[in-house]
């Protein structure tokens, strides 16, 4: 554990890069790049889109990670970092969606199609949505925390399974309208630039807000055990 | 040798002790259900109206019913599995019933497993009676894929009752189970719900087994994957 006062330091020096990384990686997207030739000025929520699909995605990969070490040892730290990246990942996961549809409308013609990627997207936020849920519905500390390792373990198992049956489900199915099939490999250098930028931009913003989330829930605990103590003093 | 001896005759006796609580559970709630027919009659009642509604729904052409028939029936045998579950954990928090349970448990994987076995039964009975049901209101031959349709039934419903069964004692907890049971399982069982649904429709169009291989394959690797997780995150779920 790291003292208190290297703590705050480590934590204004994130911060500050934070803020320098998004400042500039905004700077990039409106001012620096050009608009893609076909697509037009919509094309640039592309660089919020898919960096918001990596965060969404980081998001869950550490609350599985962290609710198999939380069962394992039993540290409530760990059930904090795990609740706050599904926090986190909720958010992205909806603006994920929300910025696809935006994007989708002009470019596609319709807001939403039941295509594979946009279903997982969907399907992984009910089940972010349904861990924040369950949550909020168990009083005890230690059942919650349990409850919802096991939900991150077996969502995130599951999320694979998920996956290919929608793939095998949409292969089935005429697609509604013809995708065009964008690989990041054909970039030209200033769009290239730009996304790594804002790839590195949300990275910060996710470790930033993630630890912000863990250290209010550590303080909430903390405060909860000082409170029991007071009570406890004044009885006693 | 003597002592590699000593650990399997353990391992036998701990296995024999397993399987014999996991038949006492088993007889228990089926000897309850037995007496009350609580489950299986609101499971099956719930189900035939699922399945009367979507016929106001979609309008009795035959044509339109034979391309919806297999979701319709997947959606009614699986939201009467959630009414079913929770009724059944219902009785299990009454009086702590479920603790006393637990106390008794030489390994408390046997609960889960009792559990399953009583849930596969409930529903398998509820689909059958709803698939023939299906083939007389609708006018569907299912006999030529009888055989077929069973290894569909079957391992959906293994599925189902794995994940069903292990959220339903984690809502068990919570203030509000009726809402959080769906919840929770609906999202889970997707993979599930995909290919029970389009494996039961490919065989109704016609279709044999070999062409729905893939749709098995995964069924049979979500029951897999969902009983061993199943057994391994047990413990977390039932522990006090």
């Amino acid at each position: 554990m790291l003292s208190r006062s290297a703590f705050t330091l480590w934590r204004m020096i994130h911060a500050v890069a934070m803020y320098v990384v998004v400042g500039l990686a905004l700077w990039m997207i409106f001012v620096y790049v050009p608009s893609e030739k076909g697509q037009g000025l919509v094309q640039r929520i592309f660089y919020f889109h898919v960096s918001s699909t990596f965060t969404m995605s980081l998001a869950g990969l550490v609350a599985f990670v962290a609710s198999i070490i939380y069962l394992w040892k039993k540290a409530p730290r760990w059930d904090n970092i795990a609740m706050s990246a599904v926090e986190i990942g909720t958010l992205f996961c909806a603006l994920v969606l929300i910025t696809g549809s935006i994007w989708a409308r002009p470019i596609w013609g319709v807001w939403w199609t039941w295509d594979p990627p946009l279903t997982l997207t969907l399907v992984l936020w009910l089940i972010y949505v349904a861990y924040l849920m369950l949550r909020a519905n168990v009083q005890d500390d230690t059942k919650r925390a349990r409850f919802a390792a096991v939900l991150a373990i077996v969502g995130g198992v599951d999320i694979f399974l998920i996956y290919l049956s929608i793939r095998m489900w949409r292969t089935l199915h005429p697609k509604p309208i013809v995708i065009q099939e964008g690989g990041t490999t054909g970039l030209p250098p200033s769009m290239f630039w730009t996304l790594m930028v804002c790839f590195v931009a949300f990275l910060l913003l996710f470790f930033y807000l993630l630890r912000e989330r863990v250290f209010l829930a550590q303080s909430r605990h903390d405060l909860e055990i000082i409170r029991q103590e007071i009570d406890d003093t004044l009885k006693g | 040798m003597h002592k590699d001896l000593n650990s399997f005759t353990a391992l036998m006796s701990s296995s024999k002790i397993f399987i014999q609580q996991v038949l006492a559970l088993l007889a228990k709630d089926l000897k309850t259900e037995w007496r009350t027919r609580e489950i299986f009659t609101s499971m099956f009642v719930f189900a035939v109206l699922v399945v009367v509604v979507f016929n106001f729904a979609i309008g009795a052409d035959p044509q339109v019913i034979r391309k919806v028939v297999s979701g319709v029936v997947w959606v009614a045998l699986v939201f009467a599995m959630i009414l079913g579950l929770q009724r059944a954990i219902q009785c299990e928090s009454e009086e702590d019933c479920l603790h006393g349970v637990l106390l008794a448990l030489h390994d408390r994987s046997a609960l889960f497993v009792a559990k399953v076995i009583a849930n596969v039964l409930y529903m398998l009975l509820v689909a059958v009676c709803v698939l023939f049901l299906f083939s007389i209101w609708f006018g569907i031959d299912l006999t030529s894929c009888f055989f077929a349709l069973w290894i569909v039934l079957v391992l959906g419903i293994l599925g189902f009752s794995f994940v069903g069964t292990l959220f339903s004692l984690i809502v068990l907890h919570t203030r509000t189970r009726e809402i959080m049971l769906p919840l929770l399982f609906l999202p889970i069982s997707v993979p599930l719900i995909i290919a029970s649904v389009y494996a039961t429709a490919s065989l109704i169009e016609g279709k044999s087994l070999t062409d729905i291989t893939d749709y098995l394959t995964l069924m049979g690797v979500f029951d897999v994957v969902f009983l061993v997780l199943g057994l391994l995150v047990f413990d977390f779920v039932v522990e006090e």
